[in-house]
Formats: C-alpha cells, structure tokens, sequence
C-alpha cells in the first residue's frame, strides 16, 4: 500500500514541473528555486535575451558583478528576479518594473561558494523567460565579516548617496551609490542591517517608474545602475532601509 | 559454504590489490612531481630561472614568475624564493649546483605568494624584504595561503608563510665585487623592491614590470602612480630586464608595453565610469588588437575591474 502512495507521489510531484523547461546548468536547485520565487504553474522559457552578465569566477566573493541587459528583450519588461542558486538566502533581488520601460538592471551581490545565477523577466503577457549564469567562487561572501567597519571614519560615511544620470543611444541610466554595510544577519552577533525598499521616480510626471526589493545576497555599499526607455530629464531615488533610515537624491539633466 | 569462503577471499585480495596500486600510484606521483627548474646565465654571475606566463594551476603548481641570482664572490644573493616550499627547496639545490658561494642573502621582492612562499628552504637569518612588504605578508599571508592550496593543491604540501625576519633598505648594497641598486617602489603592491646589478645592468624588475603577460593589480595603489615608477625604471642603466612575469628582454618594450598597458586600463575605466556603464559591461570591454600577445588579458582585466572600478565610479557620480 506504502508503494502506491509512493508511486502516487512521485507522479504527483513530477507532473507539477513537467512544464518547465529542463535546466541548462543542471543545478539540482532548479525547479525549487523557480517554484519559490516565480510560483507554481507558471508559464516559463529559457531566453538569453533577457541578457544575465556574470563574470566567470568571483574575484572578490563579497562583491560580484552582476547585470540584466535587456535591450534585446522583445517584450515589455514587467519584473525582474534574480537569484544565486547555492546562497543561504538565494534571492538578490526583485524588481517591478511599472511601465514596462525598464532596460538594465544592475547591482553586486555576494556569493557563499561556486553557483548558478538567474535572473527571470516576466513579459506583459504573463509568461517568465529566465537566462543563467555560473560564478566559479573560492566563497564565504555571505559569512565575512563587513568591511565598512575597518573604516575609521564610517559613521561619518554611513548614508553616503551619490548619484549619476547619463544618457545612452536615447535612453536614460542612472547610476546610485550608497554606503550601507547591508548586514544580512548572518555573521555572529551582527543583527540584520539591510536596505530592503528602493524606488525610482519620473520627477516631472512623478510616475513611479520601478519599486525593487533586496535580500540577503545583495553586496555590502550597493551601486545600484538602471536604465529606462527614452529621456526622462529629472528622477529621483528613494531607498529604506530595515531600521527605518531613509536615502533619497534628485538626479537632473543627463550628462551629453 | 566453502565456495562462499573462497569468494569473499578473492574479494579481500581484491580490495589489497587495490590499496597497494592505489598507494603505490600516488606515491610515485608524489615523488615524480618536480618543476624542472632550470637556471640561464645572463651575464657574468648572473642567472635567471625564467616560469611560465601562465595563470596558477595544478599543472605548473605555479612556477609561472621568474626568480634569480646573482654571484658575488662572498656569497650569493636570491632574488625571490618561489610560489611553494617544493619551488624553493629545488631553486636551493639548482643554485647550489651552479655555484660553491654560499647563499648569504634571500631578497623577497614583494608580499605576492608566487614570490615568497619558497622562503622555508633558506636559513631563516638570510631572509631580506621592505619593511612594509613584511607588514602585508604578516597581514594577507594566511588568506593567501588559503588559495594557494586552493588554485595549486598538492604542489603546496608543506608550504607555510614565512615572513623574513631581517628587513632590507633601499639604496647600495654592497658585496664583494657586486654593487646592488635596491630600489623601493608601490606601484604593484604599495611596496616593491626592484634590484639593479650596476656591474652587468642587469635590472630584476620583479612585479613592476609583466611583459607579454597580463599585470595583476590586487594591491595596486593607483595605475597612475604605476605608470610613472615604470618611467622612472626607463630611465636606469639597464642593459637586460627581467620582468616578474614573462620573457627577459634587452631592450625597453617590456617599458613602454607597460606603459601603454596601464594607461589604456586607466582609460577604459575612466571613460566607462563617465559613460555610467555597470561593472558587468567593463568587463566585456573589447582588448585592442595590439594586446593580443599579452597573455591573460581577459582574465585579468575581469579582476582589475573587481580591484579598481568601484572608485572610478565614485568618482564619477555626485554626492547629496
């Protein structure tokens, strides 16, 4: 009897991912990663041209590049997710894009030992296309202990924004810094200290152009860059972080 | 039953045989591993031991940087121990075979453990380096050792970071019929010794100076600051250069590819960072044609990037 119900099961289980596509990477982690951060039944293609950029190997585990490139996405772009397989907390970050206009997104994040990446873009007709990478890592990003502390000066530096607004092939980009060691709880005795909320704003229309959300994988003194379709003149950027601090900056007139 | 018996006998026979090729191959592995080495005379009482230009692997267990030394006629100086306690055990047989001086000193260019994780081979009391090379082997030491073990596994075997416990300083050193320039520069590491024999011109550049092999920039102060120490290197009576990694080379292109080199660097991170471009970008920057014998370039330009870009970009944005 145990068997049938065994067989039952497995049927079961194999039926709810029989849609989505087979890994590229073959990570073991696939199917529960997907399920976890885009939801079940869900309509999913692997496509590279939602243009995941990661290096090949992380040189510093605790600051790895990452980039979603997506001019040669066909479709409008309504959110973005991104995660590293084998990280304690995998998610980096989820992005909504509210207009659909969003062209790249950009941000470091930290890697606990050799893993895939991803990142799934979710098109205005509801399906999600997901592009991989793989990070070669010697690891400990997640672990090691912040750097901001061996600053003397970083109380004073804490906060820091500095912004950028540049203008390429007739869209807007923005560039955003800020000093923050985004503690994500999981060194000893170091409680979790993290910017979770970020927002970008069409200053003239004060449209809401994209809302994100950090995890843990995100990178201590984020750089954030994103760039949206067309010119927008005047934007601002807003972030929160768990301890109700506040972070905002206007950023005028892209530089030629 | 008895054949039972006699199966599980053939079966523990099996198993021994195993164990015994199994020891037998790795042990003889253990014992055939040998980088080879091999030392060129360059000049009168010079010799160079030259590495590949390779990255650091489990096939060349990281004999990829040069070493070398010079006779004195009281004594040998080294210039570099190697990147394991196994390089620098064989580079002390290898010069012992070529000379009956005795090795009175060991200079360590700089804190990178491709140079100075070979120094558990010298007497202890012959170990020379820059005060504040010796500062950041104490500090970085450990974390290299990590991933030496890491990148060159076995070759490492019995490797421990040893830090010299005499201290060098620049200017003339003299010994026997030798006059040694030692010169203290910062651009590859914050503290770099460069040696000049005057007798025979010949300059070890150490890390200053890669040639046709792509510059590593972890602890770099600053490109520009780089480029301007490799100027003043130019300027000296060299006659032959060795370069920490990479051929030797009589006339000054090893110079003037560094040069070309780290400004071409300094400008794609300036000018990517004036663009707004993401890290992610920078690294996928097109290597001009005329690097193309450079070897490593991608690779390093993807670590460069991870070194250097964050404050090109700092730069470049304005605070609120």
């Amino acid at each position: 009897m145990r068997r049938y119900w065994l067989c039952a099961f497995t049927l079961f289980a194999s039926a709810s991912w029989a849609d989505l596509p087979s890994d590229p990477l073959g990570s073991p982690l696939w199917v529960y990663n997907i399920e976890r951060y885009l939801g079940q039944d869900i309509t999913l293609v692997v496509d590279e041209r939602v243009g995941l950029s990661v290096p090949d190997f992380a040189e510093d585990s605790t600051q790895v590049p990452l980039a979603v490139n997506l001019r040669e996405f066909p479709h409008k772009v309504m959110k973005v997710v991104t995660w590293v397989d084998m990280n304690p907390v995998p998610h980096l970050f989820t992005a909504n894009s509210t207009d659909g206009q969003l062209k790249l997104v950009s941000l470091n994040f930290r890697v606990q030992q050799a893993s895939s990446v991803r990142a799934a873009v979710l098109d205005e007709q509801g399906v999600w296309h997901i592009d991989s990478g793989y990070v070669d890592a010697a690891g400990g990003g997640c672990t090691a202990p912040r750097e901001v502390l061996n600053n003397s000066d970083w109380e004073n530096e804490f906060g820091t924004l500095k912004t950028g607004l540049f203008s390429d092939r007739g869209n807007t980009r923005i560039k955003a810094s800020l000093l923050h060691p985004m503690d994500s709880g999981m060194v000893g005795n170091v409680p979790a200290f993290f910017v979770g909320d970020v927002e970008v704003r069409n200053e003239a229309s004060d449209n809401l152009l994209l809302t994100m959300t950090l995890a843990e994988s995100a990178a201590e003194n984020p750089m954030f860059v994103f760039e949206f379709e067309g010119g927008i003149p005047h934007l601002s950027i807003h972030m929160k972080d768990n301890n109700g601090y506040q972070f905002e900056g206007a950023i005028g007139e892209a530089s030629p | 039953m008895s054949r039972l018996r006699s199966h599980h006998r053939n079966i523990a026979w099996l198993v021994a045989a195993m164990f015994w090729l199994l020891a037998y191959s790795s042990g003889a592995g253990a014992s055939t591993k040998s980088y080879n080495l091999e030392a060129i005379l360059v000049a009168d009482g010079v010799w160079v031991v030259a590495g590949s230009t390779e990255n650091f692997s489990k096939t060349n267990g990281g004999n990829i940087l040069n070493t070398g030394f010079i006779e004195t006629g009281e004594g040998v100086v080294v210039i570099d121990t190697g990147p394991s306690r196994r390089y620098g055990e064989e580079f002390r047989a290898l010069i012992e075979s070529h000379t009956s001086e005795p090795i009175v000193k060991v200079l360590i260019t700089h804190h990178h453990p491709d140079h100075a994780f070979g120094s558990q081979a010298f007497e202890p009391n012959t170990l020379y380096m820059l005060d504040e090379s010796a500062s950041l082997l104490e500090q970085d030491g450990e974390a290299f050792s990590d991933n030496m073990y890491r990148m060159i596994g076995d070759w490492m075997r019995g490797t421990e970071v040893t830090v010299p416990m005499n201290r060098v300083q620049p200017g003339l050193l003299s010994l026997g019929s030798r006059q040694l320039r030692l010169i203290a520069m910062q651009g590859h590491t914050g503290a770099d010794l460069v040696v000049l024999d005057e007798a025979s011109g010949v300059l070890f550049a150490s890390d200053m100076v890669f040639f046709n092999r792509s510059l590593t920039t972890p602890q770099t102060p600053g490109l520009a600051l780089w480029r301007s120490e490799i100027r003043q290197l130019a300027q000296l009576p060299f006659s032959l250069v060795v370069p920490g990694h990479g051929p030797v080379i009589q006339d000054d292109r090893a110079f003037l590819q560094m040069i070309d080199y780290l400004t071409w660097l300094d400008d794609v991170l300036a000018g990517s960072a004036a663009r707004g471009l993401s890290a992610s970008e920078v690294i996928d920057t097109a290597i001009p044609e005329r690097f193309s014998e450079v070897e490593g370039a991608r690779y390093e330009l993807v670590r460069t990037v991870s070194h250097l870009y964050a404050d090109y970009e700092k730069r470049a944005l304005n605070r609120h």
